[in-house]
């Protein structure tokens, strides 16, 4: 029997234990294919997947390393079926390989002649290969070449993507690196994803994604179109371009759904790509515009469906993606693997915050009790209208005031979901709200007036989820979210994980009606804090005024 | 005959055998089983015994493809000397002898007058082809034609003649021509008839009408240059080796081992609470394999041989599940299977495999019939099995420690070459030993582990010695976290691995576990009973973390609504709006033996009859009125009885036309109770008959009289026997309310009315089996 920290389970689990001296030897050994799942207090998980296994391949790992660090680290004697299984798997990756041909453009060709059979047979392939060149070279249409490896992928034979990058139009972007520098995770991410040529890098929030974006912009030093999430976010991606390279107001455009520039940097949000009229998506010729020399992809994992269908056709450029887990919850991630590419870097949240790069969160959940009229109106209601009604109950009202009253200088955002119940609550606590109606220039507005201390307390709806950078947040109430996403927990913890100047503990409040609905949703969203290793408390709301004693 | 010297031949095998040192009759004995039971009476048994067919397909069995091909060339040659023989087999003279020295050990072969000679049943069996893969050669002739004029008659055969006769040996001496031995339209200048001429070919005596010839076996041996087979027959396929540390072997195959252990502990540990039916055929349907397969998260090739593992080791057997179906439990042995180490649990389990004739790898596939073999189906067997395991894994053992297997196929080969008989099942035989080994932690990397060798060598305790270091120990704390998972450092005692897996749901298992709590697994450990304390005392004790605080306020959550509305059964109800009423009725001596409970202050509830409280409560000066179903009140009164009106209209069709609405529900209520009344009393009587205690004996008064006031207390119904004032004996099912002046009165649940006796009528009183078995509600 070893003494490792690892715990190989038969089911493809690791077990890690960190408090072992080996722990983080082994995680670096093991991360390289192994996927984290969750990372607890003690015993994190990871899980083996093909996936993971081919984004190793990718990475230039073999089996015989991956199978060395599983007997290497593991506690107890690793089930042989997973290593084989493991061989057998990794083994799938680069039979087939798609390169470029002087005469027939792209082909497929493979090491296996079998794989090659095997393929050609299949369903999902066929009218996506052309003529076959030798025994085991194919003719692919140029334009199936994203297609054709997400059918791949599917049927179980990724295929290696040797066919290039067309360079793009040249434009010169350097690093303004007078007052600040990449840090070295940033620098790290920036150099794994131009060495692989496509791919995906995951940070965490407010781990300074956006500049390993602008670090890629930098090597490839062509126009660069960039795909974010909503229009805010597209302004503050234009505003920190400005402000850390060499790149002029006038040479980046935006490209939503008020303004259509096209520029060497444009920056378009999915919203407006995804437009349908009448049955067509007229902005989609954005992405023949110019001729781009990289694509950015912020926040891969909420990547629109007709977004992948477009980079289908986009695989002859250069694509990165940033985000802050793999995980989506439409279980695409095969698609991400394939369209855009495998994971390039990967660093725990855990590990960046002990670094001191984003803010350590402590998460503390706040029960109320619904008095008993709202018990009987809660338990009587409509299913569909049970949420609503646990989760706007008056009490809460109350709890978010008392919080806000605790932490009297702290930057302090109130988070919620229904628009009355944050009306309501930006009335009673004197504070300006930010909903789905307010607009872009109003938000923008009450954004930098709490980033520059302006403002002390802002009541926000879920438009403020996602890309928003208020680093000056430090506590967060939460008083309803969309039914338990793990995703909109992640992007509110996001809000205040940026660094505090002082090295303060950020505050996640979660305010939640006792034995209801609200609590299951919760009970969700929390278990995936403590799956990312923010072990939370909890607190009757009667017992609130000694929280901070 | 002891004074005979052992060398000097006899007239027949029970002569030799009576010539033989005991130890040689013990060794026959011991490889030959079957003929040591019964003990046979002499050495004649012995020698008939041992020639008959059975014994000897058996006996065939145990031979190597060079014994086969010796015994082949003896019974070629016919009684032969040794030194004729050694000259005839193309191998290693010393091969030769120690294959002939062995047939003669297993007496099927014997030393006559002339040398060595097999059975005649042997030599059928050979001749027929049934003794397995010889060299193809027929008896030579008798008497044998001289050697000088084989030569000459094959040297004088044309080239045509030639070809003919080398196609015939090459086809096991036989061969069919139209014609060839009734002259018929045979070309009488054709290659056959020369053969036959010259004598090198004959008909066939048996099969004359067939036309078909035969190839003497001195020729055959001729054309084979004088031995029976062209290439040597003592060469025995090399293993492909490789070379792996021990060490690694050891500890892979220990890892399997564990694991199996643990599968085979979840299986039954599920089979016990939800237990699969026994198929019609016997076996485990393909469903609940597969079922089985996906719960354990392993394929059904794994599943199936765990399960006949662990049936062979007596852990699995039929039974008869909480309906009376027959279905596949885990025994008594399995409970205390589980009490041991795991080391001692596999080697149980390995142990079992070893011995066991069943053949798991069949499972899937059809058989000749084309039907399916079902796991766990008594015909899932063969009596190769044993053996085969036995013989491949002892390749295996034979070689240094640290070699490994590296083709799986030689070993194959080998183990063919060991024992040639029935070759198909054979080769699958031995695929499938190294496969299971390698699932049950005996062989791992092609390699055998060292808990395997200690098993073939000196049994499962020495094999349980020398896992034991090689598992991880057991551990009985768990590292409990925020997310609501515990996860378990390495194997679970058994009995945390209970509680856990009762108050939490297992994600992962292996050689560690990871168990989630969610609000519904803590309401099944509340619905087995345990407490809120209970709960988080167990947390405590087995978290060597501590407690996180949601898992407590998840335990007090469910907790707090667990048991809110609370169910159970009752007979009948009485409720009052005024408190004081019942009150009155409960503090009421007489009331006892009713068994009233109060569960509300305004409601009693009981487990008797509604008509036996309603009776009870009007002796008593109360007057009840019942209510029905729809909380209506029902009015009873005593039922006047009626002739039926006789039915002119089948069943089921509306109520008569002109007939008012009102009086036929009436009839028809009154119809619904009498019937059920009816069965009632019919099942009371079926009761009664299935209860009627056997031969009760009869109790004098004054015992009838304390097991009538012990019936009484308990308030249960009982059985007695009563001579009525005719003097006829019958027996009644009688629930007993008062005992005193020599008279019992109590209901009687066949009329379903109250009753008196005379205590000293009453011969017998048993308690009615329903009520001696502790009542669950």
């Amino acid at each position: 029997m070893n003494d490792g920290p690892l715990i190989v389970q038969s089911d493809k689990t690791l077990l890690l234990e960190v408090d072992h001296e080996r722990a983080s030897e082994c995680r670096k050994a093991i991360a390289p294919f192994a996927e984290l799942e969750r990372s607890p207090e003690h015993v994190h998980t990871y899980r083996l997947t093909p996936l993971g296994l081919w984004n190793a391949r990718a990475a230039g790992h073999d089996a015989e390393q991956v199978v060395d660090a599983l007997m290497e680290f593991s506690r107890y004697a690793v089930p042989h079926a997973l290593l084989v299984d493991v061989a057998e798997t990794m083994a799938r990756y680069g039979r087939l390989r798609l390169d470029k041909h002087p005469l027939h453009g792209l082909v497929l060709t493979t090491t296996d002649r079998p794989v090659l059979e095997e393929v050609l047979r299949a369903k999902k392939v066929a009218g996506m290969i052309g003529e076959r060149l030798d025994p085991d070279t194919v003719a692919v249409h140029a334009s199936e070449r994203g297609n054709l490896k997400q059918a791949l992928l599917k049927i179980g034979w990724p295929a290696e993507d040797y066919a290039g990058y067309v360079d793009g139009e040249a434009h010169p972007i350097a690093l303004e690196t007078a007052d600040w520098q990449l840090r070295p995770y940033q620098e790290e991410a920036a150099e794994s994803f131009w060495h692989g040529g496509s791919g995906v890098v995951v940070l965490p929030c407010g781990a300074g994604k956006t500049l390993v974006g602008a670090a890629a912009m930098s090597r490839a030093q062509a126009t660069t179109l960039i795909l974010v999430t909503n229009t805010v976010s597209a302004r503050q991606w234009k505003d920190e371009l400005v402000r850390r390279t060499t790149l002029t107001e006038d040479e980046i455009g935006e490209y939503s759904g008020t303004v259509k520039e096209v520029r060497p940097v444009t920056i378009a949000t999915y919203q407006v790509l995804t437009t349908r009229r009448k049955g067509v998506y007229p902005h989609l010729e954005l992405l023949d515009a110019r001729d781009w020399g990289l694509i950015v992809y912020d926040e891969v994992h909420l990547l629109p469906a007709p977004i992948f269908r477009m980079t289908a056709n986009l695989q002859a450029r250069r694509r990165i993606g940033l985000t802050a887990t793999l995980v989506r919850e439409d279980g695409r991630e095969g698609d991400v693997f394939s369209l855009i590419g495998p994971k390039r870097y990967d660093a725990p949240w855990k590990d960046i915050e002990s670094q001191g790069w984003i803010a350590p969160a402590d998460c503390v959940e706040v029960r109320v009790s619904l008095p008993d009229a709202e018990r009987l109106a809660y338990a009587t209601a409509e299913p569909e209208d049970r949420y609503r009604l646990a989760a706007c109950t008056a009490q809460k009202t109350r709890v978010v005031k008392e919080l806000v009253a605790q932490h009297p200088a702290a930057p302090t955002l109130v988070i919620g979901q229904f628009i009355d119940q944050l009306d309501e609550l930006a009335a009673s606590l004197d504070a300006p709200v930010i909903k789905g109606e307010t607009s872009v220039k109003e938000r923008q507005r009450l954004f930098e007036a709490f980033r520059s201390g302006e403002e002390r307390l802002l009541v926000v709806s879920k438009v403020a989820n996602f890309s928003i950078d208020l680093p000056s947040a430090e506590v967060a109430i939460q008083v309803s979210g969309s039914f338990g996403s793990r995703q909109e927990e992640a992007q509110r913890l996001g809000r205040l994980l940026r660094p505090k100047t002082d090295g303060r503990t950020a505050r996640f409040y979660t305010v939640v009606s006792r034995d209801t609905v609200d609590a299951e949703f919760a009970a969700n969203r929390q278990r995936f804090l403590a799956e990312q290793g923010y072990a939370y408390r909890i607190v009757d709301a009667e017992d609130l005024p000694r929280l901070e004693q | 005959m002891s004074t005979e010297p052992p060398s000097s031949a006899g007239r027949t095998l029970a002569d030799r055998l009576r010539s033989w040192p005991p130890e040689r009759l013990a060794r026959l004995m011991g490889e030959r089983t079957d003929l040591g039971t019964p003990v046979p009476a002499d050495s004649g048994q012995l020698a008939s015994r041992a020639a008959t067919r059975t014994s000897l397909l058996r006996a065939l069995d145990l031979l190597t493809s060079a014994e086969l091909l010796v015994l082949d060339a003896l019974v070629v040659l016919g009684e032969t000397s040794e030194d004729d023989l050694v000259a005839t087999i193309n191998a290693d003279p010393a091969a030769t002898r120690a294959a002939a020295h062995r047939l003669e050990d297993l007496a099927l072969v014997w030393e006559a007058p002339q040398g060595l000679r097999p059975l005649t049943a042997v030599v059928e069996l050979v001749a027929s082809g049934a003794a397995g893969p010889g060299s193809g050669l027929l008896p030579v002739s008798v008497p044998r034609t001289p050697p000088a004029d084989v030569e000459a008659a094959l040297a004088g055969l044309s080239p045509e003649a030639d070809r003919v006769v080398r196609v015939v040996d090459a086809h096991g001496g036989r061969g069919t021509t139209q014609g060839a031995g009734t002259g018929g339209p045979t070309d009488e200048d054709g290659p056959v008839a020369e053969a036959l001429r010259a004598g090198v070919l004959r008909v066939a005596a048996r099969e004359r009408a067939s036309g078909t010839v035969e190839l003497p076996g001195e020729y055959g041996l001729a054309l084979r240059g004088g031995r029976t087979t062209t290439s040597p027959v003592d060469v025995v396929p090399a293993l492909d080796l490789g070379e792996r540390e021990q060490r690694l072997v050891d500890r892979t195959a220990s890892g399997a081992a564990a694991e199996s252990v643990r599968l085979v502990e979840a299986v039954l540990e599920a089979w016990g609470t939800d237990p699969p039916s026994v198929l019609r055929s016997g076996g485990l349907a393909v469903r609940d394999l597969r079922a089985t397969a996906r719960d354990l998260g392993t394929d059904e090739t794994v599943t199936a041989l765990l399960l006949e593992v662990a049936g062979s080791a007596g852990l699995l057997a039929q039974g008869a599940d909480r309906g009376g179906d027959a279905a596949w439990l885990p025994t008594p042995a399995y409970d205390a299977w589980t009490a041991r180490t795991t080391a001692q649990r596999w080697s149980e389990l390995a142990a079992a495999w070893l011995r066991s004739s069943r053949v798991p790898g069949l499972v899937g596939s059809r058989d000749s019939a084309g039907k399916a073999w079902n796991a766990l189906v008594p015909e899932l067997s063969s009596s190769l099995a044993v053996e085969t395991r036995r013989a491949a894994l002892a390749e295996l053992a034979a070689q240094d420690e640290g070699a490994v297997l590296v083709e799986v196929e030689t070993l194959v080969a080998r183990v063919g070459w060991l024992r040639p008989r029935r070759p198909r099942l054979r080769e699958d035989l031995v695929r499938w030993t190294l496969a299971e080994a390698t699932t049950l932690g005996l062989c791992a990397l092609g390699g055998i582990a060292g808990p395997a060798r200690a098993l073939l060598t000196d049994g499962p305790d020495a094999a349980a010695r020398a896992l034991d270091p090689l598992v991880p120990p057991p551990v009985e704390q768990v590292l409990v976290q925020a997310d609501l998972t515990a996860v378990a450092p390495g194997p679970l005692t058994a009995e945390v691995a209970r509680d856990l897996g009762l108050v939490a749901d297992v994600e992962s298992s292996g050689g560690g576990g990871v168990y989630r709590f969610t609000p519904a697994s803590v309401r099944r450990g509340l619905d087995a009973g345990w407490s809120r304390d209970e709960v988080h005392d167990f947390l405590a004790r087995v978290s060597a973390t501590g407690v996180p605080q949601p898992l407590s306020y998840l335990v007090d959550d469910v907790a707090r609504t667990h048991g809110r509305v609370r169910a159970g059964r009752a007979s009948a109800f009485l409720r009052a709006d005024d408190e004081a009423t019942l009150g009155e009725l409960l503090a009421l001596s007489r009331t006892a033996s009713l068994g009233l409970r109060r569960i509300a202050p305004t409601v009693l509830v009981t487990d008797v009859e509604i008509d036996e409280l309603v009776l009870t409560l009007r002796d008593l000066g109360a007057s009840p009125v019942v209510e029905a179903h729809d909380g209506t009140v029902r009015v009873v009164r005593p039922d006047r009885q009626r002739a039926r009106v006789p039915r002119t209209r089948p069943a089921g069709q509306a109520g008569s036309p002109g007939a008012g609405a009102a009086p036929g529900e009436t009839d028809a209520v009154a119809e619904r109770e009498r019937w059920e009344a009816a069965a009632q009393a019919v099942r009371a009587g079926d009761a009664a008959a299935a209860q009627r205690p056997a031969g009760v004996a009869p109790l004098s008064p004054s015992g009838s009289l304390a097991a009538l006031r012990e019936a009484l207390e308990a308030g249960v119904s009982v059985h007695i026997s009563y001579v009525d004032s005719h003097g006829a004996s019958t027996q009644r099912h009688v629930r007993p309310r008062k005992v005193e002046g020599g008279t019992l009165t109590a209901w009687d649940h066949r009329v379903a009315a109250p009753r008196t006796f005379a205590v000293h009528r009453i011969t017998a009183v048993a308690r009615s089996r329903e009520d001696a078995a502790p009542s669950g509600s």
